[in-house]
């Protein structure tokens, strides 16, 4: 036979591509519910470790059964807001039937445009209220998970992660827990702009809504700086307002913080 | 074992080394070996794709028409690295190292050996003969991978396997970290065999 004629060619190449096609899809059919469920778990994950709900290394080297009951144990309530601040949809929090908003990066282009937005809220039964932060680094997406007190305006933990930011250098958000561990305690300024700081010597000014740039990671810091402030702008609505209905439902605590 | 076959699994690992002889597949080794863990998850994978793609190229030899033979290697060669792509992801275990090394499992298919090797010796011989050439020279790959990173995660973050081995108050230098270093380190390990091995001397 003469495997160089046109039409065996056409046949040939036609042939092996349905058959790999065919097996790709295949596989993919059988391990695509696996491999959600490893998204969801590390979603979780991240969002329970900047909860505080237990210590990073823990809740990593929990097995996804065991994160999944973890999450449904401490969750009070999950639902998403609109960019007008209003409630728009309930998320489930049963053990089997976890519902969650983690493909972010429609909701970062919602947020751009201005369009429809399905933005998470997961408020944890010890209080704390976690919200997801998603934007472009040197390399690729980085995105975050930052949870708040019940004020909605302290942070309490904060946890983040990135696609391909240079090891050593920008992936340092992730890597080092002494990173994120400098966001706890602080403040976000809910209607000034920015409401938060991730700048070079932000420390030394003393702003409570201010935290050091990682040195040599000069764009990936730049990139988490726009992310944070693009994300509460959106939350704005709806966490700055509870916020200051919480300050006059507690006035003494908001007295103390002016001492 | 008759010598041919021999010589076919050992050449690649030695006197033949993709890397370090060959010169084949430098930038994936510069760009995973930060990490012991994600080097030998790599190179794991890299011996397992070029083993199953000479293999299956092997057997198709005698069909593939010659002119368009590129492309149907190619596509034999995305197969097999989207197959461990999905099954690394699918894993409870692998899924964060699949994580960590992110796009570059997706880049086996650039590596030149895989590509270098079903078309210098797949295409030329029998199944099984193309099936161990392309499992030795993916050890080959990761051998030197595996070396560099112990280097690498040594001295750039004072742990092996994630496991701090240097003294606590040890600085990790950055150096190491950054690729660069992955080059002097290979211009290094290829300095030593050529040392070694008379044979691989200009005269």
């Amino acid at each position: 036979m003469n495997t160089n004629s046109n039409v065996y060619t056409v046949v040939y190449t036609t042939v092996i591509v349905v058959i790999v096609a065919a097996v790709l899809a295949f596989v993919a059919g059988k391990l695509g519910p696996a491999q959600n469920a490893n998204a969801k778990a590390e979603t979780l994950r991240q969002m329970m470790s900047a909860a505080g709900i237990k210590p990073t290394e823990e809740l990593y080297s929990t097995k996804n059964a065991g994160i999944l009951q973890l999450y449904a144990d401490n969750i009070e309530e999950a639902y998403t807001i609109g960019l007008d601040g209003q409630k728009n949809g309930e998320l489930t929090t049963d053990k089997d039937n976890i519902q969650l908003v983690d493909k972010l990066k429609p909701q970062n282009k919602a947020i751009k445009a201005g369009g429809d937005a399905t933005l998470p809220v997961y408020i944890f039964k010890s209080g704390v209220i976690v919200i997801p932060v998603y934007g472009a680094g040197l390399w690729g997406p980085i995105w975050g998970y930052i949870a708040f007190e019940p004020d909605c305006r302290t942070i309490a933990g904060a946890y983040f992660d990135h696609e391909s930011e240079t090891p050593g250098l920008g992936a340092k958000i992730k890597d080092e827990a002494w990173f994120r561990e400098k966001f706890a305690g602080k403040v976000v300024e809910w209607g000034a702009t920015p409401a938060f700081r991730l700048e070079k010597n932000a420390e030394a000014t003393g702003a409570a809504n201010a935290v050091d740039a990682i040195t040599g990671a000069t764009m990936t810091s730049k990139g988490l700086n726009d992310a944070m402030n693009v994300w509460f702008k959106a939350y704005e609505d709806h966490l700055g307002l509870a916020s200051a209905m919480h300050a006059i439902a507690e006035p003494e605590t908001n007295k103390a913080e002016e001492e | 074992m008759d010598k041919k076959l021999k010589e076919t699994i050992l050449n690649p690992i030695l006197k033949g080394n993709p890397i370090t002889v060959l010169v084949l597949g430098i930038c994936s080794s510069l760009a995973v070996t930060v990490q012991l863990k994600g080097a030998l998850v790599m190179a794991i994978s890299v011996t397992l794709v070029t083993g199953l793609s000479s293999l299956v190229c092997s057997l198709l030899r005698n069909t593939i028409p010659m002119r368009v033979r590129i492309i149907v290697q190619l596509v034999v060669v995305a197969l097999m690295v989207i197959l461990v792509d999905q099954i690394l992801k699918a894993g409870e275990g692998t899924y964060a190292i699949d994580k960590q090394l992110s796009v570059y499992i997706g880049l086996i298919i650039t590596n030149c050996i895989v590509m270098g090797r079903i078309e210098a010796f797949a295409l030329g011989n029998k199944p099984l003969p193309s099936l161990l050439d392309g499992l030795a020279n993916g050890v080959g790959y990761g051998l030197i991978l595996v070396i560099v990173a112990f280097f690498r995660e040594l001295f750039g973050s004072g742990t092996l396997f994630g496991l701090q081995v240097l003294p606590a108050g040890y600085i990790p230098n950055n150096l190491v970290i950054l690729p660069p270093f992955a080059l002097i380190l290979l211009g290094c390990i290829i300095w030593v065999q050529r040392a070694f091995d008379k044979d691989l001397q200009e005269k």
